[in-house]
């Protein structure tokens, strides 16, 4: 992986010393050995703070959004699973395709950093990391550790869809073929069994713990309305204050306000402080559209017309 | 002020005595979560774990607090508050997150205004401290003038020891807890636990692993607002939640609002907000003195480390490292401080 | 002795109101308890924290002067979800009051000196707590000439009418000079920004203070006259106006650098903004 993250810079570096692009977003070293972190290249020279590898969950994507008013163009490393949001910010009208470098790198699994970094002497300094197939072995000063992906990466890419970018314009690594640790809709079969009652009670549990930091929906990559309705004054559609009606109002609301568009990044349920797992909301919808619709998951494709904001004459009409 | 001893295997009892007579807030496990909540006796409490995911000082500035609820019909008015505060003990929080609550007192309990909401629960509240046994690779309170079994703070101290708790009692009011449950909390020889104590405190200020140097940062920032450093990355990639501050445990910004309930009745409500939220400056005419990211990451970085200096005397973060941990991006302000440094080296 | 009780209002009846502008009405104010009212303390500059229950609190500045009797007077500009409120509201009906906050006008080291007052718009307000405190029969001895220039957008939006034409020119020793941005049917007066009218009336910086307030703009640029004119930072007093929930140096959202507008505020003088980060 060391030597993809080497191509990544050689390609970035070019990229700016041509001045195709005035700004590569990447990632790169986190404070802590098993994180990354965003960064923002606008220097030839500042391209050896890029990097690659299992710690690159962020996605990167919705900062397009922050520079599309910028007279450049700007560089965006994607993995398979934000490379949708790409799509999906272009479909959106978000940003402009010709004002957008898709850096596209496949990717064999993000881990959870917080479980890596509980088994790592604290402290250590990352050295390599390689790519096992089924682990990876993250390589330190204080010693070689292996993860099993199927225990060790996070949960949504044990049931990755495209590991490899659907959008890019320059691909860095070899094609990686799709494998699943996991059902893609198991997680959600469970609940689904559940009676209304348990439902209610498992989601009241959940929501309850719910600090409205807003995270989940500031990271999200289809969450892009200037005034969001939730920061809303007039009318003040919620407050500040966390209880269960307003906590669900928001969560609910909001899956909803995304369904059809969100393209199961799975970075909602990453940032969440409490631990909440939002992405079971999402995947269900996923699940649902999918069987209502015969849709694709959202932003596989440019220019797919968002199930919920198109017709097509056969559609399910029950009532009608 | 004495030191006593519980039997680890008491602990339980204990918990369960405090549980019966006191409103009880210990730490729990809820799925994947450390959190500090009210607990019904020792099955609940969690007394292994590393540090809660989100600091105890709800038990004195709640997310959610009604201040008073009224009756309004336009001709009349009636305010009602609530009414009496339960003796609570809150157990098992460790030394930073006690450290956060003292940055609380000069702002509540202020020169000119107090606040009897908050008054109220800190004077009913014991406040029983866990030391650390553990430091976590995102810990760095020895930098914030802090340590892993530091007594500031607490009005007891717990330290496990092999298979016994050393108790260090540090206020009058802890000495009145131990007083009364002095059949668990007993009296015996600490010579040797002191000495454990100082000895594991020693081992541990040796573990941490961030490297955070607040020497020369503040007279930078004193005398350089408009530093170009806070245009850089972190005002890039932050998102704009309001992660750092809820689970912050020096943070203590509120909002104050209405919440009806009938139609003359409701309550005033006052509820946590972040100053990383745009609208949290946004005047009514639509004018915002902290229009983009870089003026509120700024200004939350400056205000931890030196508007609350400035206003109390005491730096505004405590090392509890949980801001690192939870923030989606990896914002770091022990990185702030050492790139400041760096800048203020370099000047 | 910290009062513990500062976030509980007392309850307030609204006695009479008056209609300024198309947007901006004076409520006249008086505690139901009249100890609270006889009490209450008020300096001029001074705000309280109106509660329009149902919505919340406001910040609004006392615009009557202590002088003037043991009622409060606040000038609401209706721009958001409580000042709409308070604006249906109807003489006889009760709102809540807490207050006062804030550090009021440094009246005192005014004293043997000239005045010049520059307001603009809806900050006529807050620094007409002073004017009439300056103005007023107990104090008019302690200072010297009062001279005070007002700009409003149009001739409906000039506030305080009646004292701007009538109440204030009666006083002895004082001055008025109104403008209003654009030429209207009906208006006799000066046409024109604050700003160059500033220059135009040229105050002199000898022995005198200058109170202004106003919307960001015309300070901006009212100050770099005044500045132009000889005026010391000292010799400048302002107002500042951010958003506020608590009013008590708590709730954290009112801070310019180390300072919180709601308690070593809003008072300021020029001297010491500069020493502020420009975060306002």
């Amino acid at each position: 992986m060391m030597n993809l993250a080497q191509q990544l810079r050689e390609q970035a570096k070019k990229l700016l010393e041509e001045k195709k692009v005035d700004l590569v977003i990447g990632f790169g070293q986190g404070t802590e050995l098993a994180r990354n972190t965003p960064v923002f290249i606008d220097s030839p020279e500042g391209v050896s703070a890029l990097t690659w590898g299992p710690f690159c969950a962020n996605n990167l994507a919705k900062y397009l959004v922050d520079y599309k008013n910028d007279p450049g163009s700007t560089a965006v490393v994607v993995k398979g699973c934000d490379a949708r949001s790409v799509n999906r910010l272009l479909d959106d009208n978000q940003i402009l395709r010709e004002k957008v470098v898709v850096i596209g790198l496949p990717c064999p699994g993000q881990l959870e950093w917080q479980k890596v970094s509980a088994e790592i002497k604290p402290g250590s300094t990352l050295k390599e990391v390689v790519d096992n197939g089924d682990s990876y072995t993250v390589k330190t000063d204080s010693g070689d550790y292996t993860f099993n992906k199927k225990d060790y990466l996070l949960h949504r890419c044990l049931v990755c869809e495209n590991p490899n970018p659907v959008i890019s314009d320059i691909t860095i690594g070899k094609e990686i073929p799709v494998k699943n640790y996991e059902e893609r809709f198991a997680e959600v079969q469970d609940l689904e069994k559940l009676a209304a009652d348990e439902k209610n009670e498992y989601w009241n549990k959940q929501f309850a713990r719910c600090l409205r930091c807003y995270a989940c929906r500031n990271v999200c990559s289809v969450c892009t309305c200037k005034v969001c309705a939730f920061d809303q004054m007039q009318p003040m559609w919620v407050s500040k204050r966390t209880n269960l009606s307003e906590n669900t109002a928001f969560h609910i609301t909001r899956a909803f306000h995304v369904a059809g568009r969100c393209v199961d990044c799975g970075e909602c349920d990453r940032v969440c402080p409490m631990d909440i797992p939002l992405r079971k909301l999402n995947v269900k919808i996923h699940k649902d559209l999918g069987e209502l619709f015969n849709s694709p998951t959202p932003g596989t494709e440019p220019g797919l017309i968002s199930p919920l904001g198109g017709f097509s004459p056969g559609d399910p009409e029950e009532f009608m | 002020m004495e030191s006593r001893v519980v039997n680890k295997g008491q602990i339980s009892e204990l918990l369960d005595k405090l549980a019966k007579d006191y409103n009880l807030i210990a730490p729990i496990k809820e799925e994947t979560m450390t959190l500090f909540r009210r607990v019904s006796g020792a099955q609940d409490v969690l007394l292994d774990y590393n540090n809660s995911d989100i600091s105890p000082k709800g038990c004195f500035l709640p997310q959610n607090e009604k201040t008073f609820s009224y009756m309004y019909t336009g001709d009349t008015l009636e305010i009602n508050k609530p009414v009496g505060t339960q003796k609570t003990v809150l157990f098992g929080a460790r030394p930073c997150d006690i450290k956060a609550i003292l940055t609380f007192d000069p702002v509540f309990d202020g020169v000119k205004f107090g606040d009897e909401y908050y008054s109220s629960k800190r004077e009913s509240t014991v406040i029983i401290g866990l030391s650390c046994a553990k430091v976590l690779s995102t810990c760095f309170c020895y930098a914030m003038g802090g340590g892993p079994c530091d007594t500031t703070g607490s009005d007891l101290l717990l330290t496990e020891i092999g298979d016994k708790y050393y108790v260090e009692v540090i206020t009058e009011k802890g000495q009145a807890l131990v007083d009364a449950y002095s059949q668990i909390i007993a009296k015996q020889d600490t010579a040797q636990l002191a000495k454990d104590k100082d000895e594991l405190a020693k081992k541990l200020s040796g573990e941490f692993v961030r490297k955070v140097d607040l020497t020369g940062v503040k007279e930078l920032m004193d005398n350089n607002f408009e530093l170009p450093y806070w245009a850089g990355d972190d005002q890039k990639k932050c998102i704009g939640c309001g992660t750092c501050t809820y689970v912050c445990p020096t943070c203590h910004c509120f909002d104050i609002f209405d919440y009806t309930t009938g139609d003359f009745t409701g309550d005033r409500l006052r509820c946590w907000d972040s100053c990383m939220f745009p609208e949290y400056t946004l005047e009514a005419g639509g004018h915002n003195p902290r229009p983009s990211r870089k003026e509120r990451i700024r200004n939350r970085f400056m205000h931890k480390i030196k508007y609350h200096l400035d206003r109390y005397n005491m730096v505004g973060c405590v090392g509890c490292g949980r801001c690192v941990n939870k923030c989606p991006v990896n914002i770091d302000i022990t990185k702030i401080i050492n790139d400041l440094k760096e800048v203020a080296q370099n000047a | 002795m910290p009062n513990p009780t500062a976030l509980t209002p007392y309850p307030a009846t609204i006695t009479k109101i008056d209609v300024e502008a198309g947007d901006t009405k004076t409520f006249t104010v008086v505690f139901d308890d009249p100890e609270i009212m006889e009490n209450f303390g008020n300096q001029p500059g001074q705000v309280c924290m109106l509660s329009a229950f149902g919505e919340g609190e406001s910040t609004i500045s006392i615009t009557s002067s202590p002088t003037r009797g043991k009622f409060l007077e606040f000038c609401v500009r209706r721009v958001g979800r409580l000042t709409s409120v308070l604006h249906q509201m109807e003489v006889g009906q009760k709102i809540g009051v807490r207050g006062p906050y804030g550090n009021g006008f440094p009246y005192e080291m005014m004293k043997g000196k000239d005045l010049f007052f520059i307001g603009g718009g809806s900050a006529l307000a807050p620094i007409r707590s002073l004017i009439d405190f300056v103005l007023s029969d107990q104090y008019r001895k302690d200072y010297g000439k009062v001279e005070i220039l007002y700009g409003a957008r149009s001739m409906d939006d000039v506030l305080f009418k009646s004292d701007l034409a009538e109440r204030w020119p009666a006083i002895a020793n004082t001055g008025i000079y109104t403008t209003i941005d654009r030429a209207e049917e009906g208006w006799n007066g000066h046409v024109g920004f604050v700003p160059p009218f500033i220059e135009e009336v040229a105050p002199t910086p000898e022995n005198k203070i200058a109170i202004i307030a106003g919307p960001p703009i015309l300070i901006k640029l009212g100050l770099a006259v005044m500045e132009k004119l000889g005026f010391k930072d000292e010799q400048i007093i302002t107002t500042l106006e951010m958003r506020m929930k608590c009013c008590l140096g708590k709730c954290g959202r009112c801070n310019v650098g180390s300072k919180f507008i709601c308690v070593d505020g809003p008072v300021f003088s020029l001297a010491q903004l500069k020493q502020m980060p420009p975060e306002y």
